[in-house]
């Protein structure tokens, strides 16, 4: 990173930061669709689901000391996206198993609460794993960036001379970067293959039928623990997905990472309508935006006091979020 | 008399310390309609919530062609072939009719026979036919109910369990369900109906309970009981 660009506006920067947003805000969302996909089943604010990113990440730091040189590294991507979901998957069915499934009678304040302790327990295991100060990934798995910034930097120092081009030079050198292509290449199919499974499998339709009567949904013969943990499964999917491209775009990792990404991501559900999947979408990418945007038009001390003003703001006006439903009681 | 389709020996249900059926004994044969008539709170949902396995059973038995299932999932006792049409209808208002119905056939894999049987309820309930791609929320209250028991007859059952039916509706609209199910049990469905509106229920059943604050009472043929001075001073309002 270099000079900010403080104030300075130009559309060519701010279409810059509005990009950053949006790619910050895919990633937010990805995180929020495991808040609300389990919320939408179990009516439970999972707060640990954040901490299950953590762990995502902390596993992908660790991989990626075995990984092998560049360009080798890029056969080592997918095998990173596929072992790390895989591993956040089956970390959320049992915490689920252990932890939940035995509170599912209890008053809701309960299970609440254990998830707070599970988060605790969870932030804790990855102090232990990297310690408390931040960890930076060493390999090198993506192409590198500076031959293409260095080159830009020739190109900015043959036109020093003249201001007006400079001006032009300067946003261009990273509209996107490799890990945001790797950022997009995942992100994309995962939300349409959640989209396409929720809205036409008959497992899809299971799960939907499930969070709106989960009583008519067992006399349907529907195993509704079943559907909970497969509930489970993929928030624990999208939080290993999230994790790695994460990691691999930011490249710093620490153990409290998964308490702020985790409350942005619950903000972004909830500002689209907590339970709903296209409004976790749409909540992670307006958090995301007014992250970035906030950040260089406000200042970066602003931004947490601009995304949750925001979902302040918009809890007084639209209580159920901006796709949510309004739950109508019907006798 | 033949092997009864389902029988509860003597069930015990409690929620929490609140014990609500205190020992209830009912029988259902083959291929009639029998109702369990009773008054708010006396029990009647918890009897068929039960025996669907939604609420566990403290004490006794149920007997389900001769099998035990009160320590079976609910979702097993389905695929036995025992579907509830619960209380409040419960369909699912966010699916469209036609998911709604393709839920009560979850435990099928059969997809023609599936697609036959939703053409099935659509003869028996035409409405559901015009209302298909409408979500489930969007229908009146009679139409949610011809929903309910069309989707419960999705999984193609041995006998179909119905919790108030006529519960806030028109009386045009009652006469409707209750041909239904009539002309259900002439094709040889079994069918255990609990019942506010006890006139009715009596007038198409073959046999009746009465069940008061989570005791059996009294148990007759429908008839005798439509005649019982007891029962019509209580229930029937005569």
């Amino acid at each position: 990173m270099d000079l900010c660009l403080f104030a300075e506006f130009s559309f060519q920067s701010l279409s810059q930061y509005v990009l950053n947003g949006l790619l910050m805000g895919a990633l937010f969302a990805l995180i929020a669709l495991g808040y609300t996909l389990v919320y939408g089943i179990i009516e439970l604010v999972n707060f640990a689901h954040g901490d299950v990113f953590m762990l995502g990440c902390v596993l992908t730091y660790f991989l990626c000391m075995f990984a092998p040189e560049y360009p080798t590294s890029l056969i080592f991507i997918p095998l990173l996206l596929l072992i790390v979901p895989i591993c956040c998957s089956l970390l959320n069915i049992t915490i689920n198993y252990l932890v939940y499934r035995p509170l599912r009678k209890a008053p809701r304040l309960v299970p609440l609460v254990s998830a707070l302790g599970v988060s605790f327990v969870l932030i804790n295991v990855g102090q232990m794993a990297i310690g408390t100060s931040p960890k930076s990934i060493q390999a090198q798995l993506l192409p590198s960036e500076t031959n293409q910034s260095s080159a830009n930097r020739e190109t900015e120092n043959a036109t020093r001379s003249n201001e007006a081009s400079e001006e032009l030079t300067r946003p261009r050198r990273s509209w996107l970067t490799w890990a945001d292509i790797l950022l997009i290449g995942t992100v994309i199919p995962a939300m349409t293959g959640l989209a396409l499974l929720v809205k036409f499998t008959k497992i899809g339709k299971a799960m939907r039928a499930t969070a709106q009567n989960p009583i008519a949904a067992r006399l349907m013969g529907i195993n509704v623990e079943f559907v909970i943990a497969l509930t489970f499964a993929l928030g624990g999917i999208f939080a290993g997905l999230a994790a790695v491209v994460f990691t691999l775009k930011i490249t710093t990792i620490d153990y409290l990472m998964g308490y702020k990404n985790g409350l942005y991501a619950f903000t972004a559900a909830v500002v689209g309508g907590v339970g709903s999947i296209p409004g976790a979408v749409l909540g992670g990418i307006l958090i995301g935006l007014i992250y970035s945007l906030g950040a260089v038009y406000i200042g970066g001390a602003w931004v947490d006091a601009c995304i949750f003003g925001t979902l302040i703001i918009l809890l007084v006006f639209r209580p159920s979020g901006i796709l949510g439903t309004r739950v109508r009681e019907k006798v | 008399m033949s092997q009864p389709i389902l029988e509860l020996k003597g069930v015990h249900t409690s929620y929490g310390v609140i014990e609500v059926l205190k020992g209830i004994s009912i029988k259902v044969e083959p291929k009639q309609i029998v109702t369990v008539i009773g008054a708010n709170g006396a029990g009647k949902t918890t009897t068929l919530m039960t025996i669907s396995g939604c609420v566990p059973i403290q004490k006794g038995e149920i007997l389900f062609n001769g099998q035990p299932i009160h320590r079976t999932p609910a979702h097993q006792i389905l695929k036995m072939g025992l579907a509830q049409s619960p209380e409040g209808r419960k369909i699912f208002p966010r699916l469209t009719v036609k998911e709604n119905l393709e839920m009560g056939a979850f435990t099928r894999n059969d997809k023609a026979g599936i697609q036959q049987d939703i053409e099935k309820a659509y003869h028996l309930f035409p409405i559901l036919k015009d209302r298909q791609k409408q979500l489930g929320g969007t229908l009146s209250g009679g139409e949610q109910q011809m929903l309910a028991i069309a989707r419960a007859l999705m999984s193609r059952p041995k006998m179909l369990l119905l919790d108030e039916p006529s519960l806030g509706l028109a009386p045009m609209i009652i006469l409707k369900i209750f041909d239904a199910i009539q002309e259900l049990n002439r094709e040889g469905m079994s069918v255990l109906l609990v019942e506010q509106n006890a006139r009715l229920a009596l007038k198409i059943a073959h046999w009746g309970y009465v069940l008061e604050t989570g005791t059996v009472t009294m148990s007759a043929a429908a008839q005798e009981l439509l005649h019982d001075p007891r029962v019509q001073a209580a229930y029937l309002g005569e």
